[in-house]
């Protein structure tokens, strides 16, 4: 990129080219997917596999008293019944595991921290003998108090989740561990830029407002999976996960082995949305194949799936101030995750979504601190949108409350504060490469935005119009390899070890591919990842593979290019410099006749193949004390407009139409990016209206697909719009994976609004909360209340 | 479509089990399944039919969706003794024996009416029989016909789109023809 002037304004692109054509396959493997023959983790089976079962933890925070299995042990068919402490008397394994803390247990040891907690594990021939064991195990708990909530948690006098400081192992390069010992914060991150104080100083309004979103579920319709086979002293293991090379090191810590010895496959996963990140099912299905020497496999019922790992619950305070002229100046956010009884992954998810509530705003004077805090529910991780949710749903709908209570149009208080290149955001980063305006205008004027929102009625139901724009970062520093092999009849295997969850993820490194070494898609086939055979990626999360990925690939297919174009140069004697990549052959520029088939060069090689690899690799990283420095090696920018109806006799919204607007930089495949943008629509959509876990003293209420819904056919808007904004002179690929997702939540709100004039700031926005809404402003206008915000005018 | 209920006698294996004489995507066969085994566990530990899918257990997401008898159910909520001398398609039956795929299956692929593509077997299903009973079905009907199908994916817009565009292929069909 360097050389080249950025920030150009964009254009956008034509995603809409009808259907999937044989030179540009929507899905690689579609025929595979329509006939039920996709090779999920679920459909294996190894010879004289067991069957694994788990009794989870009937108590939010108890010692455990007391475990008897013996009656479980006699069941016919049953080989392995495992406990904590069975695990803890071995000195070859570990106990614990997690990819920052080593806090969460294989299985409970004397203590469980939530409702669901693994806490005995069967492994027999059948389901049908793990099942009838796992009824005849007792256990017997000694409550202690737990906690919940923020403040409860948080509290002088809290119960801590962890008495002992969990450890900390070898971790990531941009985590930085604060946990404060003897509390319950499991990690704080700080961000200081500019003067706050002056900042509020400086202001000519003030308003502090406080938001909230609810613990949500992954839900992929595909639970976690795992097959073990730790017989011999290596370990190999077929798992749903997102990141291999992370439970790979895992596992090698657990089980005391290199990591060339653990061997992670991970096959097309039946959805991710960052639940399958970290290590789950992982270690406990090695060590139930390790203790009864047989393979194992363990997969979740849905009901286990709600509390394997959930989203954050978030509460997000916002201190805006702004000048007179709308422009905001200064901004101090305190955010709190709630990440359960396990930090997993929340001690970095607090840094970007911290980070995240500065907004895609040009702020002097900001100040952020992010905690994840412990509590006894189910752990919290990586999920769709990364904090970034949470954040937006946060500034996005202060945003308009601002506009409201000063009278100005929530668009143009936008335009004022929306970066512009040459500006920086809360970490301190120069945009060179900003199109936030462009989006905004783009989905405003698709929607049909106007000012005032006059709602139209029509019976009891009113319409109107909402906006949101979000930024988002992608994790830095990170590094992706490929390897690519060209074989004796042209044909390209592509290596990696980026995870196929139904992004395309395959598809796209093919069409790289194909594109760089000018060949047919066709012939290209990219693997899945083999931990023993496929290069290193870093993750497939954060919408950053087919970037990453992308150009590990691309340079890869360069290496192979230029042996192809010096095997040609030989056999033709022409400069390489005379010669291109065309069609599958190498030919003579301005004598397309002239040139010879990749086959032919790679067998006159006689080598059997041609093999290359490629590395991208990104630096950066903040200072620990004022979080300033480079958090994400380019922003994701998204805007998004809905229209809703909402019912004023039963409160119940209906999202009409939605536009959704990305800068994807280059759009590789037109059909994924649509079906992405939409299945952004589904998943916010959920969120802003329905999705939430309820719990009741630390037990699920609605941990099956009867009680926790998600967004169904019916409940999709009639019209989606994808904009996704292309910039043709940089090129540069952007995830667009879930950078569509944070603007939802807020969009629908800020509709919803406008609509009724009842403003949610606890996320879901419930049918039963809006009829609250709309009877307390019956009330205030027959009170005769002014209709005066919260917010503190000065 | 067969009328077989007279042979749908269950017999006992004698080891706990039962035999379930059914016919399965076009050919007979004899399901061995406990008493309470679901149809759904039947089909792909007995049968290795793995596009039949599990995903909430209790009818409510459409992934584990077969036809019985010619219309679509969800094969979690079945147990196998029902289906004795009934009749069951999968997603693995939908192709023709040489490997053609159906109008509808072909459809999906052209609009990629999937992501991850876990729900495609159920969606496949219930909108074959969609085809059958409502061949003139609006997009409107068509997105309630298929809403006890869930995407989480969201691949909803491409799934109407395909099975549109199918219908509208039938008609085009049947007109011509
Ligand atoms: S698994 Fe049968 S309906 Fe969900
Ligand atoms: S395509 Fe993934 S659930 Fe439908």
């Amino acid at each position: 990129m360097s050389g080249v002037a950025k920030g150009l304004p964009g254009t956008w692109a034509d995603t809409h080219r009808g259907t999937a054509q044989p030179e540009q396959p929507g899905m690689m493997d579609a025929r595979d997917r329509v006939t039920g023959k996709v090779d999920y983790v679920i459909n294996m089976t190894l010879p004289g596999m067991l069957h694994a079962m788990v009794l989870r933890s009937t108590a939010p925070a108890a010692r455990i008293v007391r475990i008897d299995t013996e009656k479980a042990r006699q069941v016919p068919g049953v080989v392995t019944v495992l406990t904590g402490r069975d695990i803890v008397s071995r000195t070859d394994v570990r106990s614990h595991f997690g990819p920052v803390f080593r806090d969460q247990p294989v299985l409970a040891v004397d203590r469980v921290r939530f409702v669901g907690e693994a806490v005995v594990a069967v492994a027999a021939v059948d389901r049908d003998a793990a099942r009838a064991a796992l009824d005849l195990v007792e256990v017997e708990y000694e409550e202690l108090p737990p906690v919940f909530t923020f403040d409860e948690a948080l509290a002088e006098d809290a119960a801590l989740v962890h008495p002992e400081p969990p450890r900390a192992g070898a971790t990531f390069a941009d985590i930085i561990v604060h946990s404060q010992a003897g509390s319950n914060v499991c990690n704080t991150f700080k961000l200081r830029k500019g003067d706050i104080e002056e900042g509020f100083a400086q202001s000519d309004y003030v308003f502090e407002d406080t938001f909230t979103c609810p613990a949500v579920q992954h839900v992929p319709l595909e639970t976690h999976c795992s097959v073990a086979d730790a017989r011999a002293n290596d370990i190999v293991i077929h798992t749903t996960s997102q990141i291999p090379f992370m439970v790979r090191s895992q596992l090698a810590e657990v089980f005391n082995l290199p990591a060339s010895r653990v061997r992670v496959v991970v096959h097309t996963l039946g959805g991710g949305f960052g639940g399958k990140c970290y290590p789950n099912t992982e270690p406990l299905t090695a060590m139930l194949s390790r203790f009864s020497g047989r393979p194992v496999k363990l997969h979740l019922s849905r009901e286990e799936e709600f509390t394997a790992i959930t989203r954050h619950a978030m509460r997000i305070t916002l201190k805006t101030g702004l000048r007179a002229d709308g422009k905001v100046i200064a901004r101090k956010s305190t955010c709190h995750f709630n990440t359960g009884a396990y930090a997993d992954i929340g001690p970095r998810l607090i840094k970007m979504g911290g980070i995240g509530t500065g907004g895609p705003t040009s702020i002097p004077h900001v100040w952020i601190d992010s905690a994840a805090v412990y509590t006894n529910l189910p752990p919290a991780g990586a999920y769709r949108g990364y904090g970034i949710s949470q954040a937006a749903w946060a500034y996005e709908t202060q945003i308009e409350m601002i506009a409201q209570r000063l009278g100005w149009d929530p668009y143009e208080l936008r335009k004022k504060n929306l970066l512009v290149n040459g500006e920086t955001n809360a970490t301190g980063e120069v945009m060179d490469d900003a199109h936030w305006h462009e989006l905004l205008d783009q989905v405003a004027a698709k929607i049909g935005w106007s000012w005032p929102q006059v709602p139209q009625r029509n019976g009891s139901k009113v319409r109107a119009k909402g906006l949101s724009c979000i930024i988002k970062g992608t994790v830095t520093p990170s590094a992706s390899t490929s390897m690519v092999k060209m074989n004796e009849d042209g044909s390209l295997h592509v290596m990696t070890s980026s995870v196929e969850m139904g992004q395309g993820l395959q598809t796209s490194m093919a069409i790289l591919a194909a594109e760089r070494l000018a060949m047919s898609v066709a012939n290209v086939i990219v693997s899945t990842p083999d931990t023993a055979f496929t290069p290193y990626d870093q993750q497939t999360s954060s919408s950053r593979s087919t970037h990453s990925m992308g150009m590990a690939v691309t340079r890869a297919c360069g290496g192979i290019a230029d042996q192809l174009l010096n095997l040609a140069s030989e056999a033709l004697e022409i400069a390489v410099d005379d010669l291109e990549l065309s069609d599958g052959k190498v030919r003579a520029k301005g004598a397309p006749d002239k040139g010879i088939g990749y086959d032919v060069l790679v067998k006159n090689q006689k080598g059997g193949n041609l093999l290359a690899t490629g590395e991208y690799i990104t630096g950066g990283g903040l200072d620990p004390e004022t979080g300033q420095g480079i958090a994400a090696v380019h922003w994701h920018q998204a805007a998004g407009a809905a229209e809703v109806e909402v019912d004023l006799e039963t409160g119940k919204v209906n999202v009409l139409a939605y536009e959704a607007a990305v800068y994807a930089g280059r759009v590789v495949n037109p059909v994924q990016a649509e079906l992405q943008a939409e299945g952004n629509v589904a998943f916010g959509l959920g969120h802003a209206l329905f999705e939430e876990m309820v719990y009741d003293n630390g037990q699920l209420q609605n941990g099956n697909l009867g009680d926790y819904m998600i967004a169904s056919f019916e409940d999709m808007p009639e019209h989606i719009g994808v904009n996704c904004l292309e910039e043709p002179v940089l090129n540069e690929i952007h995830g667009i994976g879930e950078t569509g997702l944070p603007p939802v939540m807020p969009a629908i709100g800020n509709a919803v609004f406008h609509a009724t004039g009842v403003r949610i700031t606890d996320a879901p926005i419930t049918a039963e909360k809006v009829l609250r809404g709309l009877r307390a402003l019956e009330a205030a206008r027959a009170a005769g209340a002014s209709s005066a915000g919260p917010g503190t005018a000065r | 479509m067969t009328d077989m209920r007279n042979q749908g006698d269950v017999t006992a294996t004698g080891d706990g089990r039962l035999a379930i004489p059914a016919m399965l995507n076009g050919r007979q066969t004899t399901l061995v399944a406990r008493p309470w085994h679901t149809l759904l566990e039947t089909l792909r530990d007995q049968e290795g039919l793995y596009g039949v899918r599990e995903g909430c257990g209790v009818g409510m997401c459409g992934a584990c969706t077969v036809m019985l008898d010619g219309e679509p159910v969800s094969s979690c909520l079945v147990l196998a003794p029902q289906v004795a001398g009934r009749e069951i398609r999968t997603v693995e039956g939908l192709a023709a024996p040489d490997g053609t795929l159906s109008d509808l299956q072909q459809a999906f692929i052209d609009h990629t009416a999937f992501q991850c593509s876990y729900c495609t077997s159920g969606f496949l299903i219930t909108a074959e029989r969609l085809a059958e009973e409502h061949p003139d079905a609006s997009r409107d009907e068509i997105r309630h016909y298929l809403a006890g199908n869930l995407c989480r994916c969201g691949s909803y817009v491409k799934i109407l789109d395909a099975v549109a565009d199918l219908l509208e292929r039938r008609r085009a069909g049947r007109t011509a023809g």
